[in-house]
């Protein structure tokens, strides 16, 4: 990133930080909370499935393990808050590992597939094991912030994106970034110019592991209490992966436009149509891969590109 | 222990009759993603529909689901040929991604469409013959509706091998299958026989979904767990083979109905897909199948 780049990224930050001074209302809070947590959780998605162009949808692992790795170890083993979810960030990246392991072995749908079954394992062994996990009755998460919570978790959102966009750049202009940039393009050209793409990828899931469990645990204690099928669900993998997709994968901002557009107007469609507002996730993907295969933040550089020409 | 061994028959005999209706499912899905290469994740939803249509003539007009599932069939032909042509068409030359997101889209768009109309509620339908029983021995009995639709899948089954494997359709889209260019060269009108397919495999889950509503809850999120199923089989009877998915299909009805047995229901799923795991990395061309993945 060059350097006026990284001042409009400074400044941008900065204002958002800003933000609960002016909002203060905690709804409203709450719905920003949820735009900097998907972006956050986008664009470390981005880094496996934009960049590296792996396209995972089982990411809800990661953030469940996220979640319940800071109820668990917090109320099962006594750990404090923070420390807990520190550790259920390392049982994020370690799990990372095992799935990276079969996973990055196979391609294409192959691959999406399997981290389905993978997330969907967990999901369901937390639903069976009840003796620790309470299954869906649910397990009690820890409240990470006491004092004005809505503020200190959109803050603590925001802190998520900054450190995830801030990863993404540095790793987007650095060599590892242009390997997995290889592997997307052409994985057995890339092992040809001397590229180890199995360890590329497992380094980029690990990062990506690492932030999306931390969002996990930002949810989990949001919501202080923590059933399977909301923290391990098809639908956040899904989500994470729709809200880079809408913004444009292997972009910088895309997710971060993505998670704003889309967060903003499920949560228009939660009051106009209750029960079905996952239908405009499915008009917009469909628009989406139809119309803006690039995404809208794809879209825009390439029309903003052949304007300058 | 003579009760014991009878249970584990009971719940073999249980799983093939349930496996065959997953097998109609799988074949869907192995002609859909086995052979055409398109990477369906609205599967189980489409079933769900033919399910939800099956459903509407028997609530309003009283059509029995055994005829029912001939509507939800031709239905679903329809409905998938209109896809293909209208939005798949348009996708099939670009990127696994791009297909496995407009599934998807096309998948969340029909569960809450139909959570719209018809509501988040929980259905069934009772007939007479649900409260038939075929007593095989003083331990095994078999329910009439899985016998029946256990022969009407079997027939079905047979029809759609043959389609695959002998008919001039078949032969064409089998032709594209393996060299897409080659064969529009050879006169194959590749998309409408493209779109012709994808009609007929959705019309195989069409088929699955009206056998299963008499003996399976019916909600909007109903064939969610069909769509990883249908990949699970095709994986495990080899990608491209049609006969292999239904073999899978009905494997994958025995290992689910005795681990139910053995470690209780709420496992079953779960060894679904680990050995799912197990068999692509392990032994990727599938347990029936040749080819590589």
């Amino acid at each position: 990133m060059t350097r006026p780049r990284a001042l409009i990224a400074a400044a941008g930050f900065v204002l958002c930080m800003l933000v609960p001074l002016v909002i203060t209302q905690d709804y409203q809070l709450n719905v920003l909370f949820r735009v900097f947590l998907f972006a956050g959780l986008g664009l470390a998605w981005n880094l496996v499935g934009g960049y590296a162009g792996q396209l995972s949808l089982g990411h809800a692992a990661f953030f469940g393990i996220g979640g319940y790795g800071l109820a668990l170890f917090h109320g099962k083993l006594g750990v404090p808050i923070w420390g807990a979810l520190a550790l259920g960030v390392v049982a994020a990246v370690l799990a990372a590992l095992v799935i990276g392991q079969v996973a990055f072995r196979l391609r294409g749908p192959y691959f999406a597939l399997s981290t389905i079954a993978f997330a969907e394992v967990l999901r369901l062994s937390a639903k069976n094991l009840t003796s620790i996990t309470g299954g869906d009755v649910g397990y009690q998460a820890p409240a990470l912030f006491d004092d004005s919570p809505s503020r200190w978790f959109y803050w603590s959102a925001v802190v998520l994106t900054a450190a995830a966009f801030a990863v993404t750049a540095l790793a987007a202009r650095s060599r590892f970034g242009f390997w997995l940039q290889a592997i997307r393009e052409d994985e057995d050209t890339a092992m040809a110019v001397g590229i180890n793409p199995a360890r590329t990828k497992l380094r980029a899931l690990l990062i990506s592991a690492a932030l999306t469990a931390v969002g996990g645990g930002l949810y989990a204690s949001l919501f202080l209490f923590i059933v399977p099928d909301q923290m391990l669900a098809i639908d956040i993998s899904n989500e994470i992966a729709i809200v880079a997709m809408l913004g444009g994968a292997g972009t910088l901002t895309g997710p971060i436009v993505g998670a704003a557009l889309l967060e903003t107007a499920s949560e228009v469609f939660k009051n106009l149509f209750h029960e079905a507002h996952l239908l405009i996730y499915g008009v917009l993907i469909v628009v989406v891969v139809m119309f803006l295969p690039e995404g809208i933040v794809g879209a825009l550089t390439t029309w903003w590109r052949r304007r300058n020409r | 222990m003579e009760v014991m061994l009878w249970s584990a028959v009971q719940a073999v005999l249980n799983g093939i009759l349930t496996g065959s209706l997953y097998a109609l499912v799988g074949m869907g899905m192995a002609l859909i993603f086995g052979v055409m290469r398109i990477v369906n994740f609205a599967h189980g939803a489409f079933m769900m529909l033919g399910m939800y249509a099956t459903y509407v003539l028997f609530d309003r007009a009283h059509v029995s689901p055994y005829l029912g599932f001939l509507v939800a069939a031709a239905m679903l032909f329809a409905t998938g040929y209109l896809t293909y042509e209208g939005l798949l068409r348009r996708v099939v030359e670009r990127s696994d991604f791009m297909q496995i997101l407009l599934t998807l889209g096309i998948s969340l768009i029909l569960t809450d469409g139909v959570q719209l109309i018809f509501g988040a509620d929980y259905h069934q339908i009772n007939i007479p013959l649900l409260d038939v029983n075929v007593r095989l021995n003083q331990h095994v009995s078999l329910n009439a509706p899985w016998l029946v639709s256990f022969g009407i899948t079997v027939i079905v089954a047979t029809a759609m091998f043959w389609f695959v494997m002998k008919s001039r359709l078949g032969r064409a889209l089998r032709a594209i299958s393996q060299n897409r260019y080659a064969a529009s060269l050879m006169g194959i009108d590749v998309m409408r026989i493209q779109a012709l397919s994808f009609g007929m495999g959705l019309a195989a889950v069409g088929v699955a979904g009206g056998l299963l509503l008499p003996v399976f809850y019916l909600y909007p999120g109903a064939g969610d767990q069909f769509t990883l199923k249908a990949f699970v089989m095709v994986v495990l009877g080899g990608m491209g083979s049609i006969g292999g998915a239904a073999i899978a299909g009905v494997v994958l009805g025995v290992v689910e109905s005795l681990t139910s047995l053995y470690w209780g229901n709420e496992w079953a799923v779960v060894v679904d897909f680990l050995l799912f795991l197990a068999v692509l990395s392990l032994r990727p061309s599938g347990l029936f199948g040749s080819q590589r993945v």
